[in-house]
């Protein structure tokens, strides 16, 4: 069967997937539309389906129900179902024992050889390791590897790039980094699906995402909609903070109402909605010191949609 | 990298040819080879192929051993001392069992699983190469190894013979006296026979590398397949059948040495072989060609 046309084909299109372990079902109907351009945030917690679902679509795995189409090609079929394609899962692993270029070497011959010494050196230069490229791979940084393994995507060529945890044991200036090339590589055309757990990353860099949880997609769209729909974060600081808890909790627009520190952290759906917040306090004998809105961040979308804990220490559950 | 360069850029696809087919093996085949080179155990398989010869001929030479006696025993045994040409096909028949089973184990047991344990096999699985392909190009890398391993061995033999006891005529297994550059010929005939069923012993590690996706169990068990097979060889029940197993046929390689040469022999030998070798390799390729990869 032909495949699309290139220029028609939308980079990633997922329906339905499934795959299960067992009686465990690991994905379950994940639908997913990644279009040109996009650099889409796949989130989720540990064990939510994100690498299995990037296994799928790497071909590393098979499905057990459901279609991918990369490119509007089916990772089933071995010859053509990457074409235009590169990434890693969890984090690249490359051979220790040879050097940076040599590796790259070796994948652009499994690429079919389409890569010469100069574009070599071109992605090495790209990611900061023509210096290092002659050393062994086993004497490399953690974030050395991290980059080394991008530049075995980009000597690819390609127009998607599939990211499985890039950050995962960079150091701040190996994120500060990424974040640039991802942005240039976003700038230059390329699409990028990226799982992450540093999720203040993923609101750097990414227009759309979609939050995975227990298998399913819980959650998907442009990020800036997203954000915008999960209305607007305050703290509170009050002379009395249980009583002020007692006297919020009975509201109908206050949600996920938490205590932080010596603040209480809620959201509100409407602006409105603060007019009553004042009265209720005033009523409990409440003085306020002082009430703050801040925009939710994907970090609060994050939690909400996936009921995941927050940082232990960082938050404080309202007894009820 | 230009913004052209990506966002206009037509997307390359194989054609899946023969030719293509074949290149993209032959590539990956240069690579499997270059990560060989560059591993400490393929070097260990390669020094412990040499020095078994080094290690029987320090043996000989301050040995008591009376002329009829242990290796001397061997028709061509009585060359030892006499010609150094005598020495690999004499070694060869000493550790034709349990030889070949390590050399072809150390790294057939490891290809694959190796790459599987380091999360390597994800790396390149996710390039423009079709499994079977890669598979193909592991399995020619692994065969080059074992022929290397035995061209090591032979040339040591022969290098190392030749300076203790010269290059000069001996005789054959059926006693005829040939020369010595005949003999050194014969001797290279031999190790060509002897890769055979060397290889299809590699062939079952290939398939245990597959399947296990542990280098311990893959290296560990082609040995003892290899042992086992030995041991079913020995049994007095199976004595008809003897001829069509596997380990009996690393003795095939007597026909070269023989005058005239024992052709039945070494096409028996290759025969059985094949059939000991295609149904790991099929096998192997039936399961790596759909199973996850999870490492």
């Amino acid at each position: 069967m032909a495949a699309p046309a290139f220029d028609e084909a939308k980079p990633v299109e997922v329906r339905g997937l499934v795959k299960r372990y067992g009686r465990l079902i690991a994905v379950d109907g994940v639908d997913l539309t990644v279009e040109r351009g996009d650099v889409y945030g796949f989130l989720g917690p540990n064990g939510a389906g994100k690498t299995t679902t990037l296994r799928m679509l790497l071909g590393l795995i098979r499905r057990d129900g459901g279609s991918i189409r990369l490119f509007g090609r089916d990772p089933a079929d071995p010859l053509h179902a990457l074409a235009g394609v590169a990434g890693f899962i969890e984090e690249p692993r490359l051979y220790p024992y040879l050097s940076g270029r040599a590796n790259l070497q070796l994948l652009a011959a499994l690429d079919r050889g389409r890569a010469g010494r100069a574009q070599v050196d071109e992605v090495l230069e790209l990611v900061e390791l023509r210096e290092r490229a002659g050393d062994r791979v086993s004497q490399y940084s953690q974030g050395m590897r991290q980059r080394l393994g991008l530049a075995s995507c980009l000597i690819r060529r390609p127009s998607l790039l599939l990211l499985d945890e890039p950050a995962n044991g960079v150091d701040p200036g190996g994120i500060r980094f990424l974040r640039a090339l991802l942005r240039r590589l976003s700038d230059e055309g390329m699409t990028i699906l990226l799982s992450s757990h540093l999720l203040a990353e993923v609101q750097e860099v990414c227009n759309r995402v979609a939050v995975i949880n227990n298998g399913r997609v819980v959650k998907e769209g442009a990020l800036a909609d997203l954000v915008a729909a999960g209305g607007h974060a305050y703290r509170l600081q009050a002379t009395n903070l249980p009583s002020a808890a007692d006297a919020l909790r009975p509201l109908e627009g206050v949600q996920e109402l938490r205590r932080e520190d010596d603040e209480l952290v809620f959201t509100l759906g409407s602006g409105d909605d603060t007019v009553e917040v004042t009265r209720a306090l005033a009523a409990a004998g409440v003085g306020i010191s002082a009430l703050v809105r801040e925009q939710a961040t994907l970090e609060d979308l994050f939690f909400r949609l996936t009921g995941a804990a927050a940082p232990a220490g960082d938050r404080e559950a309202v007894a009820a | 990298m230009s913004t052209t360069a990506i966002a206009d850029r037509p997307i390359e696809t194989r054609s899946g040819s023969l030719p293509d087919t074949l290149g993209a093996v032959g590539a990956t085949y240069y690579w499997e080879l270059r990560k060989l080179i560059a591993q400490k155990r393929t070097w260990l398989g390669l020094a412990a192929a040499a020095i078994v010869e080094l290690v029987f001929l320090a043996s000989i030479e301050i040995s008591k051993v009376t002329p009829n006696d242990g290796p001397y025993a061997d028709p061509m045994g009585q060359g030892l001392r006499h010609s150094g040409l005598a020495l690999t096909p004499v070694v060869l028949k000493e550790v034709a069992y349990f030889g070949p089973a390590i050399i072809a184990a150390l790294v057939s047991g490891d290809i694959v699983a190796n790459e599987d344990g380091a999360g390597t096999l994800k790396t390149i699985l996710v390039r423009s190469v079709r499994r079977g392909e890669l598979l193909a190009a592991k399995a020619l890398a692994l065969f080059t190894y074992v022929i290397a391993a035995l061209l090591v061995f032979a040339i040591t033999g022969v290098v190392a013979g030749t300076i203790a006891w010269g290059f000069h005529p001996l005789a054959n297994i059926t006693g005829t006296r040939i020369s010595a550059a005949h003999a050194l010929a014969l001797t290279f005939a031999a190790i060509a026979v002897y890769a055979v069923p060397t290889i299809a012993i590699a062939c079952f590690g290939l398939l245990l590398s597959v399947v296990t996706r542990q280098s311990v169990a893959g290296v560990v068990g082609t040995i003892f397949y290899a042992l086992a097979l030995t041991g079913l060889a020995a049994l007095p029940a199976i004595k008809s059948a003897r001829p069509y197993v596997l380990v009996t046929q690393l003795h095939a390689w007597h026909g070269v040495f023989e005058t005239p040469t024992g052709w039945a022999l070494i096409w028996h030998a290759v025969w059985v072989s094949a059939l000991y070798a295609v149904p790991p390799l099929v096998a192997a390729w039936l399961v790596f060609r759909r199973r996850d990869v999870v490492s």
